[in-house]
């Protein structure tokens, strides 16, 4: 599989905002990250994505072959998740197992149950269940995920699943995305928006960077490492470094930012230290320039 | 295999040079199968393209060679080669003692003396 989606000028109007166009490829057998600030639209592209809102205009094709008019086998590869209440506040577990059950090809009951177990939410053939609105906002989210993860999928696409986490839930997170990767041999995808890459570095093989509506970067995480440099000087040497960079932050004592590794060489001039930036300082770097752009 | 995560070293960078080691020290024999991307990246837990770029440095290199759809594959290793490999690393490393020594004041006779003093430990 070439792309788990491939996302043709793809245009969504709202009175107040306007989702594109978006042009995108979101690669099959890894997973994807939605990366931008609030409001830059990663919700919206992912609900027409998986067709929970329409599009203006623009087309959409799943897995290399199927487009939105085959509705049923896209709904029934894709597992959505949002971190917005995705069930009725009043279901529990058991009813939430009956529903996927009716609502999809390819629940697995015992899948539930064991996820259930493991994310330590309770146990759907209990008598006694608890409302969703019982529970944290952390147990919702793992609920979701559970039901979500019980699905023969090949392709995730999950809403701002971290933010509701705590450390070690984020850490296994990371570890499930893996494992649904590892497990599909190169078949299956995820696609997840966050505006806290930090903790989802080491899960994010392609990023996609998102302001105002419209895609402003997009690669794979390990050639966009190599695309720009972090780079840290002294003031003085600030307003000559700061035409070479991307975006720049300074104050009386030093400045730093990113810049193209293009610009290496006369950045290092400037006596300045260069270093491969992660994902967090490339993300801030490309977001901040966005915003400066945006003024 | 073992990662630092919050070294200057890339990841990638270390995982191929582990596998390198055990490719030309022969713990890695030619004809055998690395482990698979997406295993590897499960069990190191970091992303897939990062072992991907690994691989696909090593197979740059004529280590290894990807078979599609199967995985990569250990390559009959050319011995010369892999001389020729360890002597850059070797003169590489004694560059960086003589630079050392230079600055420390140390002279020829010594820094020769404290080689065969490790030569003899190891």
């Amino acid at each position: 599989m070439e792309n788990a989606l491939k996302i043709n000028g793809v245009v969504k109007k709202y009175n107040d905002f306007t989702l594109g166009e978006i042009n995108a490829a979101i690669p099959g057998g890894f997973a994807t990250a939605l990366i931008g600030a609030n409001g830059a639209g990663k919700t919206t592209l992912i609900d027409v994505l998986c067709g929970v809102t329409g599009k203006n205009s623009g087309e959409i094709v799943y897995f290399d072959k199927l487009s939105d008019s085959d509705s049923n086998e896209v709904r029934n590869s894709i597992g959505y998740c949002s971190s917005a209440n995705f069930f009725p506040l009043d279901w529990n577990l058991k009813s939430i197992a009956a529903s996927m059950e009716i609502g999809f090809d390819g629940f697995s009951r015992e899948r539930f149950s064991q996820l259930c177990k493991k994310f330590k939410i309770g146990d759907p053939n209990d008598r006694k269940q608890k409302k969703l609105m019982k529970m944290s906002d952390g147990n919702r989210m793992r609920t979701y995920l559970a039901a979500v993860l019980s699905r023969d999928t090949k392709l995730l696409v999950l809403d701002e699943p971290a933010s509701s986490l705590d450390p070690l839930a984020r850490d296994m997170l990371c570890d499930i995305f893996r494992e649904y990767i590892a497990d599909g041999n190169g078949k299956r995808s995820v696609l997840f928006s966050t505006h806290n890459i930090a903790d989802m570095e080491y899960a994010t093989d392609y990023a996609i960077f998102m302001a105002g509506g419209k895609i402003i970067e997009q690669g794979f995480v390990e050639d966009l490492k190599e695309k720009y440099i972090l780079v840290h000087g002294e003031a003085d040497k600030s307003e000559q470094a700061k035409n070479l960079m991307i975006s720049y932050t300074g104050n009386s004592t030093n400045f730093e930012g990113i810049a193209l590794a293009d610009n290496m060489v006369r950045l290092s001039q400037l006596d300045t230290a260069v270093e491969k930036p992660n994902l967090q300082q490339l993300s801030i770097g490309i977001l901040r320039k966005a915003e400066k752009d945006g003024e | 295999m073992k990662i630092y995560q919050n070294s200057n070293e890339p990841i990638y960078k270390q995982i191929a040079a582990q596998l390198r080691e055990d490719i030309l020290s022969g713990k890695l024999r030619p004809g055998d199968a690395l482990p698979s991307i997406r295993v590897l990246a499960q069990n190191l837990k970091i992303s897939v393209i990062t072992t991907m770029k690994a691989y696909e440095e090593l197979s740059e290199e004529g280590l290894v060679t990807a078979s599609k759809g199967k995985g990569y594959y250990v390559n009959a290793q050319d011995k010369k080669m892999i001389e020729e490999q360890y002597m850059r690393q070797l003169e590489n490393d004694l560059t960086n003692a003589i630079h050392s020594a230079k600055i420390a004041g140390i002279g020829l006779d010594q820094l020769s003396g404290i080689l065969r003093t490790l030569w003899l430990i190891d």
